[in-house]
């Protein structure tokens, strides 16, 4: 209450100013009439009562003053009148103001940038309830339990060959789970996302679909936006088919329409309902994979398998879902893992059929959702740590650099402080004073470091920096407000540390020689000004070693980025177009798929502009990559090669103008032989299934014929390096092949001859050495087209769309870019530091030789005396351009040892983004020195010429 | 004037205006001169010290100010206690009390 009334008085003489003063002048007044009339009773005449009262109250200025500093405002007045007259100060050195500022924003916008990405990416907790009771369950074993197939869509972190282990589950084991009451109070599975097209709405697009379990939301804690969100009721074989939509997917394809509940949409060519829009803030559980819509499990036998046979969907055979599990209350994880490991060795060691032995110890990890599920973060971890880094230190030099212009501005003001003290101000006022500017000068700087934060961080998600050209940027990043406040914090702790230390040492000072201006000559002075000599230089010299630390990790990277742009890929990658469709998706049919393609083929080649096109199952230098276990004539008996597979179309090395060596190019003879080999296949897998969830026995297929096949050169080498490769024979080892690439169900031919030789290309990245590769004839599955255009390709798209669109107007194209952006998207981490680390190299360069500049100016103008004396005793102006200039050049050198030193050490941590350079790369180095020393040199030179003009006449008389 | 007149005990000024106020309000000078009848003469404050502390009362909320015309039609600031300066007062008084006992016990002890 008193407190309420202290602040609405003080607020109240703050703001009334005038009122306030005037009735303190009145109550003053007052008081002394009082004072004189009661003297004139006791018999003085009226002006010697006067006189008396006055001197009894003595100065009334001194009293009122004393009233002032009796409320808390006053603090607040004197604030106020530091803060105009340091605002003065500032406004009076525009150059220095700038700089100072300019210099701290960067350093400030650019680290809140770098960590709110960091945050966003790598820290920021699942949008769930509780997510800290949310784990994620991870099998592991020495050796990878028996099963059938295996897919996972990067949740988590693989596992390696030596210790393997994984999320992908089989579905029995997560009703196992689910069913463990004692250890979980929920549980829910989820696979995917997996591309549908969808259609019956308009134009046909392309969905992500994610696959969960009926109780994925209510065990998250997701609530609907809009409608309901999934129920178990809705995830049984018998439930109509429904789905809700990611919040993102329902404003982007529906523009947030509230109609949308009940509509029908076909996915596939089968009708599902939608019936809920999830919660806005649900935007992913996997950082950095978004899904448009979410289905249950049990629809996946109705859109056709997409992952692999369906037969095994229900059974331990197929491992292919994410479990997530919430503890129950007073349930500690290490107890939940126990009970897990119990039920899941039960089942591989003792179930139906044994999967696994005693000696593999198969057991369950339960990792807290938030670190278990990895997602995307690992492709943005290492370039945002890096990044992190290099602003860390670009912020340090900036913290230099701004200390070094306090220290120089000081030592500058020390007639001014002498003044101030001399007429009676106050140490602790003159102290605080300088603070207070100080202090107002990294505030600026963190107001305008807010505003480059927000434009920083739209550049780093925007398509230049971090996001794709062609998706958008997975993760929803705002500037961090603890982040920027950490960051302001350390620039006002640099501006008090940096505007404490001159201002305790200029109040400090003995007056006299101060206000001569001299006090360099004198033994107080010459003292505190070696110690503000020391200080400086060592700023310099800090901020010299820094920068090249930065420039360093930027050039290595430059070259790193040089060095894959120079990588030959082995085929023409200029002038070619590349884009999707997968007509599985339309329940194509062997035949019908084939014409498809090469209808499509035909009409795109016809087009004016076009020399010829072909497809494939994937396009190199996308970062997709199909390998397979086969095993190879001449090899030993029963041992399998693991080679890169492509199934190409027919044209395809001549589209691409990889070089035919030997033997010949597929024919369309070749692809009949594939597609009759395929229909054979495709008959044995697609035999009736049995009702879900369906224990039907695999029926073996029929022998398939020998499909002729093309090898590189590198497969030339390793395996028929003195022999002639032609019509040698490869066959498929066992079910266990491993498949990647977009089309994970690869026609599956038993046995391939060679029939010719075509030259190395790289395959799925620039990185990867090239491998033994064998191209198939492509037979079935979705596939990748590629055109070879005589100009610029992006001119084509319209003409490729219309001709798609004619074919099947319900086929959706997608990944339509050129070969050229494809690869330099495979480079998106190595461009992004390359250039980041660049921008702040520059930065770092400019602010230390600005330090060394402003260190160099400040001494000429501080001993511009004694080079006046050197001139007229006969010193040539060269001698005086040579000790400026070789006095910045020392500093220069000690800061590149430094930083020389630091960087060997430092950029060790790069080691593994780098490509064809070593992290001690000697001409790196090289230039980044003469960099540096050049423009140092600079820096030193303007001031050295600037000393160099004194008049001696001048300067004797300068004071 | 009083030659042997000394500085109040530290820290009592604020209770001593406090207390003049109990029976009327008073302004600046009547204070003071209340201070100095009723001390007779032992106490004296100067106006430097005095103004402070109404304004470091009247923002406690203990004192309230209120101009008036004086005897001599003059204006001049009335401060008058308020209901939580009363209480206040009494506070201060007990806890006054307490210490000067508890003083005059120790000075009187052998």
């Amino acid at each position: 209450m008193s407190f309420l009334t202290s602040v609405i008085g003080g607020i109240r003489s703050l703001f009334r100013k005038k009122q306030v003063e005037r009735d303190m002048d009145e109550e003053l007044r007052a008081y002394i009439d009082a004072a004189a009339q009661e003297k004139m009773r006791s018999g003085m005449t009226h002006e010697q009562a006067l006189r008396a009262a006055r001197m009894e109250m003595g100065s009334t200025e001194a009293v009122k003053e004393e009233i002032r500093g009796a409320g808390w405002e006053s603090t607040i007045e004197t604030l106020w009148q530091d803060l105009r007259y340091g605002i003065r100060q500032l406004r009076r050195n525009p150059g220095f103001t700038t700089v100072a500022v300019l210099t701290l924003a960067l350093g400030i916008g650019a680290n809140t940038a770098i960590f709110s990405m960091i945050d966003a990416i790598m820290l920021k907790s699942l949008p769930v309830d509780d997510p800290s009771r949310l784990v994620v369950l991870r099998w592991a074993a020495h050796k990878e339990p028996h099963h059938s197939g295996n897919s996972s869509f990067g949740d988590c972190k693989p596992g390696d060959d030596n210790n393997p282990s994984g999320c992908s589950l089989p579905y029995p084991f997560f009703e196992t789970i689910r069913s463990q009451k004692d250890a979980f109070s929920g549980a829910t599975a989820f696979a995917g996302p997996a591309r549908w097209v969808m259609t019956g709405d308009g134009l046909a697009r392309m969905a992500d679909g994610e696959l969960v379990s009926g109780d994925y939301f209510s065990t998250l804690g997701v609530r609907a936006a809009l409608g309901r969100i999934l129920m178990p009721g809705d995830d049984t074989p018998a439930s109509p088919p429904v789905t809700v939509l990611s919040y993102a997917y329902w404003q982007a394809a529906f523009a947030g329409s509230p109609t949308v509940l009940g509509r029908s949409v076909l996915l596939n060519d089968v009708p599902f309902t939608i019936v809920g829009v999830a919660d806005p803030g649900f935007t992913h559980l996997s950082p950095g994979k978004s899904q448009d819509l979410f289905l249950t499990l049990s629809m996946k036998p109705r859109l056709d398998g997409r992952w692999g046979s369906d037969n095994d969907t229900w059974t331990y055979n197929e491992w292919w879902l994410v479990v997530i599990a919430r503890l129950k209350p007073g349930v500690s994880r290490e107890k939940a893992q126990a009970a897990a490991t119990l039920a899941f060795r039960n089942t591989m060691l003792h179930g139906e059929k044994p999967r696994s032995k005693e000696a593999d110890d198969p057991r369950i990890l339960l990792l807290p959702a938030q670190q278990g599920l990895t997602g995307q973060r690992g492709f943005y971890a290492q370039p945002l740590y890096i990044l992190m880094c290099a602003v860390g230190l670009v912020l340090l030099i900036a913290c230099a650099n701004v200390g070094g212009l306090l220290l120089a501005r000081a030592t500058a003001r020390q007639k001014e402080m002498a003044i101030r003290l001399a007429v009676g101000g106050g140490r602790l006022r003159i102290i605080r004073q300088l603070l207070t500017e100080s202090v107002a000068l990294s505030v600026a700087g963190g107001a305008l470091g807010v505003v480059f934060a927000y434009w920083g961080v739209r550049v780093m998600t925007g398509p230049l920096v971090l996001g794709r050209t062609d998706s958008p940027f997975p993760f929803e990043i705002r500037p961090d407000w603890r982040a920027l406040t950490f960051t302001i914090s350390i620039s006002v702790l640099t501006g008090l540390i940096f505007g404490l230390a001159p201002a305790l040492r200029s109040t400090r000072l003995s007056l006299t020689p101060a206000l001569k201006n001299d006090g360099s000559l004198l033994s107080g002075g010459a003292a505190s000004a070696r110690c503000r000599w020391r200080l400086d230089r060592a700023l310099v010299v800090v901020q010299v070693g820094l920068s090249m630390i930065v420039l360093v990790g930027a050039g290595l990277m430059v070259r790193t980025l040089q060095n894959l742009r120079s990588v030959p890929a082995g085929f023409d990658t200029h002038n070619l177009l590349l884009f999707g469709i997968d007509p599985t998706l339309q329940k194509y049919k062997g035949s019908e798929i084939q014409t498809l393609y090469r209808s499509t083929q035909e009409q795109i080649s016809a087009l004016p502009g076009v020399i010829s096109a072909s497809y494939s199952s994937d396009t190199l230098l996308s970062g997709g990559l199909w390998t397979s276990d086969l095993h190879i004539e001449g090899q030993p008996e029963k041992t399998n090669q693991e080679v890169d597979m492509l199934a190409t179309g027919p044209e395809f090395v001549k589209t691409l103008r990889i070089p035919v060596l030997e033997g010949r190019a597929f024919t369309s003879a070749d692809f009949d032989v594939a597609a009759q080999a395929a229909a054979l296949r495709e008959a044995a897998e697609h035999r009736p299934s049995a009702a879900w969830p369906s224990t039907a026995p695999k029926v073996p297929a029929p022998a398939s014929p020998t499909v002729p096949v093309m090898v590189n050169a590198a497969f030339v080498h390793r395996y028929f390096a003195n022999e002639n490769p032609l019509g040698k024979v490869l066959t498929q080892g066992d079910s266990n092949s491993a498949s990647g690439g977009s089309f994970g169900s690869a026609p599956n031919i038993r046995r391939w001859a060679i029939v010719g030789v075509v030259g190395d290309t790289k395959y799925d990245d620039l990185r990867r050495e090239i491998k033994p590769g064998v191209y198939i004839p492509l037979a079935t599955g979705g596939a990748y087209f590629e055109v070879r255009t005589a100009t610029n390709p992006s001119s084509l798209v319209p003409q490729v769309r219309n001709i798609a669109n004619r074919l099947d107007s319900n086929l959706p194209l997608f990944g339509v870019r050129t070969q050229t952006d494809a690869i330099e998207n495979l480079m998106t981490q190595e461009r992004v530091i390359a250039r980041l680390s660049t921008f702040f190299g520059l930065l770092a360069l400019v602010l230390a030789c600005m330090g060394l500049y402003g260190l160099l100016s400040y001494e000429v103008a501080r001993r511009t005396r004694e080079i006046g004396i050197r001139i007229s005793l006969g010193a040539e102006r060269g001698d005086v351009t040579r000790l400026i200039i070789a006095r910045g050049m020392r500093l220069t050198a000690l800061g590149l040892v430094l930083g020389a030193a630091a960087g060997l050490g430092l950029t060790r941590l790069l080691a593994s983004l780098l490509f064809n350079v070593k992290p001690a790369d000697p001409p790196t180095y090289a230039v980044v020195v003469l960099l540096l020393a050049g423009v140092a040199f600079l820096a030193s030179y303007l001031p050295a010429w600037r000393a160099a003009k004194v008049d001696p006449m001048v300067a004797l008389r300068y004071e | 004037m009083n030659p042997r007149a000394t500085e109040l005990v530290q820290g009592t000024l604020d209770m001593l205006i406090l207390k003049t106020l109990q029976l009327e309000p008073r302004h600046g000078y009547g204070i003071a001169q209340r201070i100095e009848q009723i001390s007779k003469g032992v106490f004296r404050v100067n106006p430097g010290s005095l103004f402070p502390a109404f304004r470091r009362l009247e923002r406690q909320g203990w004192i309230k100010a209120e101009w008036h015309p004086t005897e001599n039609h003059r204006r001049a600031k009335y401060y008058k206690l308020t209901e939580r300066g009363r209480a206040q007062l009494k506070t201060e008084t007990a806890e006054w009390t307490r210490q000067l006992a508890a003083i005059t016990r120790i000075m009187e002890a052998s």
